[in-house]
């Protein structure tokens, strides 16, 4: 196949570009198609179940002028941040001291393998018991939850550093400081970049899941709000914004890949 | 030659791999080892597949423990049969050139030869230059940004051998480092290596399986037998220099030795 296509390509140079462009123009009819169903969906069950997308934008709209909207994605996207800080510092940390460390590792690793079995957001009432109503509890699940991400991608990362060049650098005469940096460190970036592509996400649902059951600002209290008010515009709108923050976080991820991982030969178009 | 004490000194080194399920004996790779380097010497050493040349190399750069013997730099003993006290380079004094070429992917080519000066705090412009003058001097110029994927085999062997020639260890050790190139290749990067050793008369530890190589580089060639390893031959390789390595096949000094080694490689 490749064989009969690569040289008909070849010929017709207009063709792998309509090819190309064929993808974009693919992919922009079917959000309109989304678009427009949604549109049928919400006249077919009504306004009380599904709002329709020009209801939603308008309320965006409406919001984002009066910066409603912007103050509870301001105190999510802080929340999001604090918790995530604390989760990714404690995942990255960890892996390295344990490195050093071969035999409390293999004393601990059954507990933290199996401690990853724990549903993180069914630990959400006792984070409120202990840490009150205030972002504490919130900025628990949200460091835990991350933590477990980066820390599996890490520690994984870290086995699987080629020891012959951990022994190189060695014999040119790197520290054990400069190897953790130059060495380990390099070598496990795709590891901990896969990992931040699904933490940061994740970091944002947790904050918002946590705004559902305390607190009164955010986009999770300006979804939870709207529903209780019977506000079906109002929570299509703020689900909106979560995905757009999510999606917008995702695009900076990539441009960081891409800089940081430029080296790879492979990999490179790979996202998710 | 001077009596100076060696530069380096293997005695009785030994190493015996752990018995493995069904084998009755321990497996002894290497036995009762001894030789030794003066400054400035290229020894080769030459060896059947599976005669512990690795190992030994292994051993020498501390990466390793013996099982038995000891290893004298400069006459001070360094630890080699004591697990926790290896030191790997014996402090940046042995330069290990690997089979493999071990290169970081991430590192350029220029950022590979410059690793061992970063981690080692000798990063300045006197070394930077070093290093663009090795980088020039085995035709590397114009490829210092290029990352190790991008680069030929042969070009990823220059730059780990000029990676550790640039921060200029008193002994190095090489593992058939051109074991993996083509013909040509090969010739022009043994020709690259004698021209460098010629500007500064390193020590050599050089370890192959192919005879000619042995005899075109070293001052000395040493016969290793299949395992466990002994010395069984000590020959002294009086070629002039400089040596054309192309051009050596014809030279009837080169064809005896060449037959004489010959007769001990099994």
């Amino acid at each position: 196949m490749t064989v009969l296509d690569a040289p008909a390509d070849a010929g017709f140079p207009g063709r792998a570009a309509l090819r190309r462009h064929g993808v974009l123009i693919g992919r922009l009819a079917l959000a309109a198609l989304l678009v427009a169903g949604w549109h049928v969906l919400a006249g077919a069950i009504g306004p009380l179940y599904v709002a329709a997308p020009l209801a939603v934008v308008e309320r965006i709209a409406a919001d984002l002028g009066s910066g409603e909207l912007i103050r509870h994605s301001y105190v999510t996207l802080r929340l999001s941040a604090i918790g995530f800080a604390i989760g990714c510092a404690a995942g990255v940390v960890l892996p390295f001291v344990l490195r050093r460390m071969p035999r409390l590792t293999a004393a601990i690793e059954p507990y933290i393998l199996a401690s990853v079995g724990i549903p993180k957001y069914a630990l959400m009432p006792l984070f409120i018991l202990w840490a009150g109503i205030d972002d504490a509890p919130k900025l628990l699940l949200v460091g835990v939850l991350v933590f477990y991400v980066v820390f599996i991608a890490v520690f994984a990362g870290i086995r699987s550093v080629d020891r012959k060049l951990v022994t190189m650098a060695r014999v040119l005469g790197a520290s054990e400081m400069a190897i953790s940096r130059h060495v380990v460190w390099k070598s496990l970036t795709p590891f901990f970049l896969a990992a931040l592509k699904i933490a940061l996400p994740r970091a944002v649902s947790a904050t918002i899941i946590g705004e559902f059951l305390v607190g009164n600002a955010g986009l999770g209290y300006y979804i939870e709000n709207a529903r209780q008010m019977v506000d079906i515009a109002g929570v299509f709108a703020g689900i909106v914004v979560s995905i757009i923050i999510v999606l917008a976080i995702n695009a900076l991820l990539t441009l960081l890949d891409r800089r940081v991982n430029a080296w790879r030969p492979v990999d490179r178009d790979m996202r998710l | 030659m001077t009596m100076q004490p060696p530069l380096l000194e293997v005695r009785g080194l030994a190493k015996r791999f752990a018995t493995r399920v069904g084998e009755e004996a321990p497996r002894w790779v290497i036995r009762d080892l001894d030789f030794s380097v003066a400054e400035g010497e290229f020894l080769t050493i030459v060896g059947p597949s599976g005669s512990g040349k690795t190992t030994l190399l292994n051993m020498i750069a501390q990466v390793d423990t013996a099982t038995e013997g000891s290893l004298l730099f400069r006459a001070q003993p360094a630890p080699v049969t004591n697990p926790k006290a290896l030191n790997p380079g014996l402090s940046c004094q042995i330069g290990y050139v690997t089979q493999e070429d071990n290169l970081l992917p991430w590192r350029t080519a220029l950022d590979n030869v410059l690793f061992p000066l970063m981690v080692q705090g000798r990063l300045n412009a006197e070394s930077r230059a070093r290093a663009a003058m090795l980088m020039e001097a085995v035709g590397l110029k114009g490829f210092e940004s290029h990352y190790p994927h991008e680069l030929s085999g042969g070009m990823c062997k220059r730059v780990s051998l000029i990676r550790t020639l640039v921060y200029d260890p008193p002994v190095i050790l090489m593992d058939e480092p051109f074991g993996a190139l083509d013909a040509q290749t090969r010739v022009q990067l043994q020709t690259d290596l004698l021209r460098l050793w010629n500007l500064g008369r390193k020590t050599i530890v050089f370890v192959t399986h192919d005879i000619a190589e042995a005899i075109a580089l070293a001052d000395r060639t040493l016969v290793l037998c299949r395992a466990p390893a002994k010395i069984i031959g000590n020959h002294i390789i009086d070629i002039p220099r400089p040596r054309d390595v192309d051009g050596l096949l014809a030279n009837p000094r080169f064809v005896a030795l060449y037959q004489a080694i010959r007769s001990q490689v099994q």
